[in-house]
């Protein structure tokens, strides 16, 4: 069996697939998968893996690596060094290494927070409920239900045997920033029913701080008075952020009391709180890169039209034909 | 359709039996569709589960899957395969295809499960909450959160509180927050508990914890954190190991629809019924019992004024009761 052995985990390394474990929604189980989709089927796609291969998420670097088998690997995400057995080598790339190679990650000095490694085949542990990506939330999935530890030895699957190392050019990378633009849809409980127009205003117009306590159950931004449609939640609860439970959708701008949290691909199914917006899929990759110190996000407000056609320029840049061949 | 800035798709007043229906959107992948308005009806919910099942039977292409809340279903759909307006359609449909409430019969089990009201843990849970998080929240007061839920609704002492946990069957509503948690109401609303949540929330609750928090009773199904006021304890709901036969099909035990009765037990037999249903020796008591709608609506008018009164004293109580 080809295998990789972890030496240093960093922050927080964990194995996720894409889309995440659907169809558990409704038991409580929130998808996991990759924080960042964009630069987990990136690094799958240089590799020539399908999108849904099993990559891992490495948070911040600090993470090395040591393959037991030839490979063909891949990094792409937040910019760090890379290095192989002390040679750097550039991200957004596939380079192939023989067997006992040591793969190490360095500190990503921002913009960005989050880094994907892609290896042929991808990380191969058993799937349950049909993914294997972690659920931090629930200490299920992934390799034994945790992020990894030095020492951990992670299966690969079968080697794909694709010889030619390729590239994701510089213009089709996506911009990473410490102020970020995120689009999102209002609702589902919005103005004029749940909030004010004036609120809706204010969560579109101003910069919203991200809160060092963020991580993959949800990005919490700061706390704001809202002005609120609604005196309370009835018999829902006292505040008006109050509603009777319900699921929530990945992405959520989910107002707590009066903190807004981004629900994050870990978060908690459903609650009892107003959901004002939506992260649309195609920026959701976006909240991943998010740095817990120092960064702001500014929602943009788009239609379901805009949304569609985001997801479709996306969907084309993560395609065989960008590449370029080395 | 939608114009550019509105959240509601559509809204569909309420006819032929059937409840306001709220079609919104929740992101470019999924459409929340509510029921009612903002009430606690437990018809409501009813009526959810059978639009849920029948949307199960005969899913668009493209749908995901559902997420139900306690009277709405969050819809999410692969776009690239079904667009917002295609699936609402789809839900009207469904929703037209569907007799009121009162003609439904939704599969239901009654499932029996022991319980030790003032456990260890619980206990424990509240000590730890006060040590550590917040020592005057008037809920924790004396180390346990029996006291305060009695207060709150107005029960004469912890036996009219157990008695109550006990005379009802509870409806498990819908499943969320935290895997295999069932959100669970009383079928019987004089035998109604409300209560306020933990404010801020504890950092520690046993597995098979039972709380309650607003009007819902919930079972912890792993360790974890929690809002809810405790008052006994359970034997496992989950079993991501799957020791006991009963999780062989799913590691998740409750699903919507479910009826528990909680029978009284000592601590220590709980214990051991515990260490049993790991060792797989012990075996859950479940009947297959469709629930019929229409019997449990024509029965909540013989018990309105009970039930009223149950209210009334407990509004009394609780408007002289601190909130956390």
């Amino acid at each position: 069996m080809r295998t990789a052995r972890v030496i240093d985990a960093g922050l927080q390394t964990t194995v996720q697939d894409y889309p995440g474990r659907r169809r558990m929604l409704a038991k409580g189980f929130f998808p996991a998968g990759p924080m960042d989709h964009f630069a987990h089927r990136a690094a799958n796609l240089l590799v020539g893996n399908d999108a849904s291969a099993a990559t891992l998420e490495i948070t911040l670097g600090n993470f090395r690596i040591r393959l037991e088998s030839d490979a063909t690997v891949a990094v792409c995400g937040a910019e760090a060094p890379l290095t192989v057995d002390g040679e750097a080598v550039a991200v957004w790339e596939s380079h192939h290494v023989p067997a006992g190679s040591e793969l190490a990650l360095g500190v990503a000095a921002g913009p960005g927070f989050r880094a994907y490694l892609a290896v042929d085949g991808g990380f191969d542990v058993a799937p349950l409920f049909g993914s294997r990506a972690t659920y931090t939330m629930g200490a299920l999935g992934g390799f034994e239900g945790r992020p990894l530890q030095a020492g951990d030895a992670l299966p690969l699957g079968e080697s794909r045997a694709n010889a030619a190392r390729r590239r994701l050019p510089a213009a089709s990378r996506p911009p990473y920033s410490r102020e970020w633009e995120v689009r999102a849809m209002r609702g589902p409980h919005a103005a004029p029913d749940f909030l004010s127009e004036s609120d809706m205003e204010t969560l579109f117009g101003r910069p919203w701080p991200v809160d060092r306590n963020s991580n993959r159950t949800g990005i919490r931004l700061e706390s704001h008075k809202f002005e609120w449609a609604r005196t309370s939640g009835g018999i829902a609860g006292g505040h008006p952020s109050n509603i009777l439970d319900n699921s929530y959708p990945v992405g959520a701008i989910n107002i707590n009391g009066d903190l807004p949290v981004i629900l994050g691909p870990d978060g908690p199914t459903a609650g009892g709180f107003v959901v004002a917006a939506t992260v649309i899929h195609a920026d959701f990759w976006k909240i991943g890169q998010f740095r817990t110190v120092g960064d702001t996000v500014r929602f943009r407000e788009v239609t379901i039209d805009d949304a569609i056609a985001a997801e479709r320029q996306l969907s084309a840049t993560l395609a065989e034909s960008t590449l370029e061949t080395i | 359709m939608a114009t550019t800035t509105t959240a509601i798709i559509d809204r569909r007043e309420g006819e032929d039996g059937k409840p306001i229906i709220t079609y919104r959107f929740a992101g470019d992948r999924g459409v929340l569709v509510e029921y009612g308005e903002m009430e606690f009806d437990l018809t409501l919910n009813f009526f959810m589960l059978g639009v849920d099942a029948a949307l199960q039977a005969d899913p668009p292409a493209g749908m995901v899957e559902t997420a139900p809340g306690f009277r709405s279903i969050l819809v999410m759909y692969e776009p690239s395969e079904l667009s917002a307006s295609e699936l609402v359609d789809h839900l009207r449909s469904v929703h037209d295809g569907l007799g009121s409430e009162q003609e439904m019969t939704i599969p239901s089990r009654v499932v029996h499960m022991p319980i030790a009201f003032d456990d260890t843990t619980s206990r424990e849970a509240v000590e730890r909450y006060i040590r550590t998080i917040r020592k005057d929240a008037p809920n924790a007061e004396g180390g346990t959160n029996i006291d305060y839920i009695v207060r709150y609704n107005g029960f004469r002492d912890r036996e009219e509180l157990y008695s109550a946990v006990l005379a009802s069957e509870q409806w498990s509503a819908f499943m969320g927050f935290f895997p295999g948690l069932p959100f669970m109401f009383p079928l019987d609303p004089r035998q109604t508990i409300f209560v306020p949540k933990y404010n801020p929330t504890r950092t520690w609750t046993a597995e098979g914890a039972v709380g309650v928090g607003g009007p819902c009773v919930a079972i912890y199904p792993v360790e974890s954190a929690g809002g809810y006021q405790l008052f006994g304890r359970t034997i496992p709901i989950y079993d991501i190991r799957q020791r006991n036969k009963v999780f062989r099909e799913s590691p998740l035990f409750m699903r919507p629809g479910d009826r528990i009765q909680f029978h009284r037990v000592e601590e220590e037999e709980l214990l051991q019924t515990f260490e049993d249903v790991h060792g797989d020796r012990y075996r859950y008591r479940i009947e297959e019992s469709p629930f019929d709608v229409g019997a449990f609506l024509a029965w909540l008018p013989t018990i309105a004024d009970e039930a009223d009164e149950h209210r009334r004293r407990r509004e009394a109580a609780a408007a002289a009761t601190p909130v956390p």
